[in-house]
């Protein structure tokens, strides 16, 4: 990581502080509109997709059925879910877009995201052994992790992670690495099960039950359907998060140079862990604007719609004190985590070692 | 939280399998909104029918609630809540119309004083129109009258007289045969809210004395005095209620208790106007953590956080700077200041990261 001195880090935080704070000042009813906006198309496509699926029938009308509840899907949770449980509305004091009890229309309960990703992965981001995102406990993305064996298959495990990408999502606070190394128990890990067991059952019911039930005449229909839109999603979401940490540039942290970090430190690491795509503005809506990561790490709790105005400013603040803003196209960007899962297969000497951060 | 829940146990269970809330109902209320407002199921909608100038700095607003609220008792206070600038702000005000408007037309009415400062107040003098659908919430306050009829005194005082009229209306309507007094103070002549109404209510309800007395029209303010009680005829006999600003409320109360009148025949509702600005009063201050059931006090730039630590309490928390929010939690009551921006927050009703708030004055939070 490139080297600041506290007074350096301390300079950094005051400058992305002062961003910070303009768009406090003047959030009210414009961003308040957006996001209930959003709430708004989200229920007219999730309705819309719900009642086209059993006349899915139709070819084109199969395909359009599917592709309205993938994108249902996709907007409440990325550009709703997400950003509300961040807290990003908090500030509306309106209960149904409050982040302590938002729950969203994926496997993984609210409050196990709250703790995994709100709290874990945004305080450590990168710092390989406490950031359980990088990674997911599944593939090496780093040479700072020791190769094993079954690392040369781990191009197989993504796939099938960005398969199942919401039950991976649900099922990353069991903690399978520590069960492994007997470091925790299943007892310690019963209540967890619990909640995910019916948060699960829930979304399992709903998809592949319930709508296929009241439609019992086309219900093969609309299960596969179902099953489509789900999948939409979870191949969508997992690349967006991808890109977001894995790509080339994006870097990584010790535990030893993070320790008793100042706050101008924390955000060094979330500008020089974190990258970027370019895109329209839907691309970006249906990111909910993670493709501004970068940005959003830095303030993870200002509305994300914001991002794309302030982009520039945090541009102009890396400049200023010559750290790198890892941007690209969509392409490029997820080009390079491809190339970091599977440079990382190998042992470092046989290839894992030309990585050029690690 | 406003919301009432109507529909079947079943249908409630199924809506929150497939709609992952604990008010399913709500979930398609951003499509009927915009179609028609009052089907709104989040809250109980209410439509502003009219509005009333009754005196330079207090409105009436005529509402018409949808047909599933439950209705109140003379004398009740609702929360209401707004959308100001985005935010969601939630209130509550003392219900200024007899049950029996509600029952005979539908219509429920609150008379609202401007505070100076106040967010919602001065929301609710500008920029609220007639037509506009405000959130309402079920009616609650126990300052009823006594059934069967006794002799009863009332002393109002400003925009505390509110609930009195919803009183005095119904007493009236149901010729309440007992003796009833009303002594109002109001600081100048313009202050008397509703002057016509409790004129003509006087006029045809026997039993009703009205005395409305002005504090501040002579050089020297004229205060409630032991006179005043001398003149009510059969006073130890009466129930008395209060309501008013906490000045009048404590100087009635000496006189009563002077008079041997005993606590269990006065009757006070809260009315104190909430500090829109607490201005230069100091950090720290009375913490009340409501679902504890525990009271604490604090100082300096102590957190919310810190403070429930302190006092045996162990909130949810993660980061402890202000980023991630797992500490989120609802302030029922006062003011708190963002430990990051310096910025004072809202009297009302919001939700606050406990590990960045710092109390200014006393607190109530949920937990």
């Amino acid at each position: 990581m490139k080297h600041m001195t506290e007074a350096q880090l301390s300079e950094l935080e005051q400058d992305l502080n002062v961003i910070r704070e303009e768009v406090i000042a003047d959030l009210g009813e414009r961003d308040a509109q957006h996001i209930r906006r959003m709430v708004r198309l989200h229920r007219m496509l999730e309705v819309g997709g719900r009642v086209m699926m059993p006349l899915g029938f139709i070819p084109p009308v199969f395909v359009a059925a599917t592709a309205t509840l993938g994108a249902a899907k996709i907007l409440e949770n990325m550009e709703i879910g997400h950003n509300v449980m961040h807290g990003q509305y908090d500030w509306m004091n309106d209960p149904s877009l409050h982040s302590q009890t938002y729950e969203w229309d994926t496997v993984c309960t609210g409050d196990s995201w709250r703790r995994t990703h709100n709290y874990e992965h945004h305080t450590y981001t990168n710092i390989i052994g406490k950031d359980r995102d990088y990674g997911y406990a599944v593939l090496r993305l780093s040479n700072d992790e020791p190769w094993k064996p079954w690392h040369a298959l781990q191009f197989i495990n993504y796939v099938l992670l960005s398969v199942f990408f919401q039950w991976g999502v649900g099922l990353h606070e069991l903690e399978t690495e520590k069960l492994r190394r007997r470091e925790i128990s299943w007892r310690e890990k019963l209540p967890f099960l619990k909640e995910f067991a019916r948060k699960g059952g829930r979304q399992a019911f709903k998809d592949y039950v319930f709508f296929p039930l009241v439609t019992f005449p086309v219900a093969p229909i609309v299960l596969a359907g179902n099953v489509g839109a789900n999948l939409i999603r979870n191949l969508w979401s997992s690349t967006v998060i991808f890109c977001g940490h894995f790509t080339r540039d994006a870097e990584t942290f010790s535990e030893e140079e993070c320790e008793g970090e100042s706050k101008g430190h924390w955000y060094l690491r979330q500008l020089t862990g974190s990258s970027n795509f370019t895109g329209g503005r839907w691309l970006h809506i249906l990111s909910g604007h993670l493709s501004y990561q970068v940005e959003h790490h830095v303030f993870p709790d200002l509305p994300a719609h914001r991002y794309p105005e302030i982009s520039g400013k945090v541009q102009a603040v890396c400049q200023k004190h010559g750290i790198h803003y890892n941007t690209g196209s969509f392409a490029r960007q997820y080009g390079t985590v491809l190339k970091r899962i599977l440079r990382h297969s190998l042992p470092e000497r046989l290839g894992g070692g030309a990585a050029t951060t690690a | 939280m406003l919301a009432k829940q109507t529909q079947s146990r079943t249908l409630h269970w199924l809506g929150r399998q497939l709609f992952n809330r604990d008010d399913p109902a709500a979930f398609f209320d951003p499509l009927l909104e915009p179609i028609n407002p009052m089907w709104i199921q989040e809250y109980t909608p209410a439509r502003v029918e009219q509005i009333i100038q009754e005196t330079p700095d207090t409105k009436t607003l005529v509402l018409q609630p949808s047909r599933r609220w439950s209705g109140f008792r003379a004398g009740q206070h609702v929360n209401i809540c707004v959308d100001v600038g985005g935010i969601r702000r939630n209130r509550s005000f003392s219900l200024s119309s007899s049950p029996i408007l509600w029952q005979e037309q539908g219509r429920a009415t609150l008379t609202i004083k401007r505070l100076p400062g106040g967010r919602v107040t001065n929301w609710i003098h500008d920029d609220l129109q007639t037509g506009t659908v405000i959130g309402m919430g079920e009616a609650f306050g126990d300052f009823q009258i006594p059934e069967p009829a006794r002799p009863v005194l009332f002393i109002a005082g400003g925009s505390g007289i509110t609930p009195v009229l919803s009183q005095l209306e119904t007493m009236a309507a149901t010729n309440y045969r007992a003796p009833v007094t009303l002594l109002y103070f109001v600081r100048i002549e313009d202050d008397v809210i509703a002057r016509e109404k409790l004129q003509a209510l006087a006029a045809r309800y026997g039993a009703l004395t009205l005395h409305i007395i002005t504090t501040h029209e002579t050089d020297t303010p004229r205060y409630l005095c032991d006179a005043d009680l001398g003149s009510i005829p059969g006073i130890n006999a009466r129930q008395v209620y209060l309501c008013g600003p906490k000045g009048l409320m404590d100087l009635a109360r000496e006189l009563l208790h002077q008079r041997g009148i005993a606590d269990t025949d006065i009757h006070s509702t809260f009315f104190s106007v909430p500090q829109a600005d607490p201005g230069n009063e100091p950090l720290g201050g009375q913490v009340r953590f409501s679902e504890s059931k525990l009271g604490v006090g604090s100082e300096g730039d102590a957190t919310l956080l810190e403070i429930a630590e302190a006092a045996g309490l162990s909130p949810r928390y993660g980061c402890r700077m202000g980023i991630c929010h797992q500490c989120s939690c609802r302030k029922t009551a006062g003011t708190v200041i963002n430990r990051l921006t310096g910025q004072a927050s809202g009297h009302g009703e919001e939700n606050v990261q406990l590990c960045i708030s710092v109390p200014k004055g006393p607190v109530s939070i949920d937990i």
